[in-house]
């Protein structure tokens, strides 16, 4: 009787271990490309920046200007599917009475519940893969847990002390003639759907006389932002598609060896996409494939005005942190720095 | 005939030759690069689409599609092409579709795609682009002379009640099993009675046991309950195989089925896969891998919100000059939970 269950416990475990092609592990080696910083890479593209990229990098600030490239993160934003954030201020010392001692302290303080992919964001390596195989040909099933992924976080990321250089698409398309807008946005701003190629991604760059570097942030202005600076009236429109990247222009961005790409939408790439039968598949070249980040709903339109007006597309990336009381050292914002 | 060449020294030759050379070939060259293959790689074609109609509230082909989203398809499905699109509305009207013949041919359009169901002003269409050489591509209604792209309903039944019997041996084995094909089954401009008898070939060769029974609703989705709940009521202890002729009438059929208590007893297959089924991101989606024990079990794709993907290649090949077959057909394709997000990824949230 042992024996026999014995023997089928056995079968149901053979039955829970394989039975469910779901939870099947795939040969990631046959899905995504390895690293070329070796097997136990989790940094990803940032190993680019170097000593040498920052140094170099910091030689593009002329007027020490600083431009925010990030929207506050508050309620109302548009926000991808279901996600969620609220955030809560506590000022109850303000109230009379509430006030501390002889000196009368009072205090503030912020709540934030929020999912990490709101708002201006960046995407991790751990964020997008094939299957069950993301960056470096890693096996995701094996390395996650109720709380959080052991392997391919954020806390590999290496420094984002690097040039960034922002392309203009709405300059590029109106200057081609093939500049099709939105009415609901106020500035010009590419209509969802449009497809920014690698070809226009260098008639941008040559806008400015720029020259990719490997290292470099490459930052795509399409006025789509002006949408979400609406909020919340635009945003089912916002929400709605997207102007972006398509394939050509993503392998064209990797071949340049940049290490992060963003945009003022809540994609990077076209939306809807090229074939309608790929999903967010720029999300996979950039993310899974090369390992570059993908940054979301950056604020562009003050970087690609500075651009036009000082005839300079490049600047130095500095993480600040965004409008908050305070903040833990886990969030950040993005400036640029002329 | 061939002149004779004067004797010239070989060192003397080469020197009075080499410039003229030099000139006639760099004139090739000029030519070749400045007027021949890249102009001919930059050319764009003005292809017109005239959609049979434009009104959002009207759908098409017995599917729960509409005319403007046949009409953005083509607009997405352009982008890569050397293509640009004027757009008509037939407005489902014979002289209106003439009249936008017309229009095109004053525009000296490249490729016309007539999507109309009227057989003379089809005719009419054709004669008068065929006149004006202007190369026409049929859309689910043939228009003489020009090739046609067009769903296969027939297919598409068959496939629908293929998937029913598959269920039927798979849950049901050896139990009494009744079937029925309900919607718009006389709707014949709208081709609904070919998918109708694909289910019921298939049934018929693969399940003749089941009695197949047809309702028809008349495109009125609320006949759905008092149809399906008498019909339920009359087969008390049999298992149903229900084949829906649009999405629409199998969630409506879903709703009855449950309403009677008999969801233990009932598989569903739809037909169009339009968004009431699949859905975006932020919606409940009915045939969705998390909402694997719906009763409906899978819709067949008509993918008429890709159809511009579709004619796109072939209008493009016809302007190349390269043969296109008379008839190609809609390569539909049953949905079910397991593929659903591959054939239709939920990556919009409106």
């Amino acid at each position: 009787m042992a024996r026999i269950a014995l023997v089928g416990a056995g079968v149901l475990l053979v039955i829970l271990a394989f039975g469910s092609a779901a939870f099947a592990q795939s040969d990631c080696s046959k899905i995504v490309p390895a690293s070329p910083w070796g097997p136990n890479d989790q940094t990803g593209a940032t190993n680019r920046v170097t000593a040498a990229v920052t140094k170099a990098a910091a030689a593009e600030i002329q007027t020490g200007k600083v431009i925010t490239m990030s929207y506050p993160l508050t309620d109302g934003v548009p926000l991808f599917g279901s996600r969620f954030t609220k955030t809560i201020l506590t000022a109850t010392s303000l109230a009379p009475g509430a006030s501390y001692g002889e000196n009368e302290l009072t205090y503030m303080e912020d709540t934030w519940l929020s999912q990490s992919h709101v708002g201006t964001h960046l995407d991790g390596m751990g964020h997008i893969g094939r299957k069950d195989c993301y960056y470096n040909q890693t096996p995701m099933g094996k390395y996650i847990n109720q709380n959080n992924m052991t392997r391919l976080g954020l806390e590999h990321l290496k420094s984002f002390a690097t040039r960034g250089v922002v392309i203009d698409a709405v300059k590029v398309f109106q200057a081609a003639g093939k500049f099709k807008g939105n009415p609901a946005c106020k500035k010009p701003c590419l209509e969802k759907g449009t497809v920014i190629t690698g070809a226009d991604l260098q008639a941008g760059l040559k806008m400015y006389n720029v020259t990719l570097r490997e290292g470099d942030i490459v930052i795509v202005h399409t006025g789509w932002g002006d949408l979400f600076e609406q909020f919340p009236a635009q945003n089912a429109t916002f929400n709605s598609g997207a102007p972006g990247i398509g394939k050509d222009a993503a392998t064209w961005l990797a071949s340049q060896k940049v290490v992060a790409v963003g945009s003022d939408t809540w994609v990077v790439e076209v939306i809807p996409g090229e074939n309608p039968k790929e999903a967010f598949i720029v999300h996979n070249i950039l993310l899974t494939d090369n390992g570059i980040h993908i940054i979301e709903n950056v604020r562009t339109d003050l970087i690609a005005a500075e651009a036009a007006a000082t005839k300079r597309a490049t600047f130095f990336v500095n993480m600040t942190v965004p409008k908050g009381v305070g903040m833990t050292g886990n969030f950040v914002a993005i400036d640029g720095i002329q | 005939m061939r002149l004779p060449t004067p004797a010239i020294p070989r060192g003397r030759r080469r020197r009075r030759v080499r410039p003229r050379l030099r000139i006639l070939l760099a004139a090739v060259a000029v030519i070749l690069l400045g007027i021949g293959p890249p102009a001919a790689a930059q050319r764009r074609w003005v292809v017109a689409f005239a959609n049979l109609t434009e009104e959002p509230s009207v759908t098409l082909e017995g599917t729960g599609f509409t005319g403007p989203e046949v009409r953005e398809s083509f607009t997405l499905a352009a982008r890569p092409y050397p293509i640009d699109l004027v757009f008509y509305d037939n407005h489902r009207d014979d002289a209106r579709a003439v009249a936008n013949a017309e229009s095109a041919i004053a525009r000296r359009v490249d490729l016309y795609v007539q999507y109309h169901r009227g057989v003379s002003a089809n005719a009419t269409v054709g004669q008068k682009l065929q006149a004006a050489g202007i190369p026409v591509l049929a859309v689910n209604e043939p228009v003489p002379g020009a090739p046609l792209y067009t769903l296969d309903n027939a297919a598409a039944g068959r496939m629908a009640g293929e998937a029913l019997v598959q269920f039927a041996a798979r849950a049901w084995p050896g139990q009494p099993v009744v079937a029925v094909v309900i919607g718009s089954v006389s709707a014949a401009a709208e081709h609904v009675p070919e998918r109708v008898r694909g289910v019921a070939d298939a049934l018929g060769e693969r399940l003749p046991a089941a009695r197949l029974t047809t309702l028809d609703t008349r495109g009125t989705t609320a006949q759905v309950a008092p149809l399906l709940g008498a019909f339920l009521s009359a087969n008390p202890s049999r298992k149903v195989l229900i084949a829906a002729t649009d999405d629409a009438t199998a969630l409506a059929a879903k709703a009855a089925v449950e309403a009677a208590g008999r969801a233990r007893d009932a598989a569903i297959v739809g037909q169009g896969v339009d968004r009431s089924i699949h859905g975006g991101i932020n919606d409940r989606k009915e045939i969705d891998p998390t909402n694997r024990n719906s009763i409906v079990i899978g819709s067949v794709a008509f993918y008429l919100d890709r159809l511009g993907y579709e004619v796109l290649p072939l209008a493009l090949r016809m302007l190349r000059g390269e043969p296109v077959p008379p008839r190609t057909t809609t390569p539909h394709r049953l949905i079910t939970a397991a593929n659903v997000f591959v054939e239709y990824p939920p990556y919009d949230m409106n």
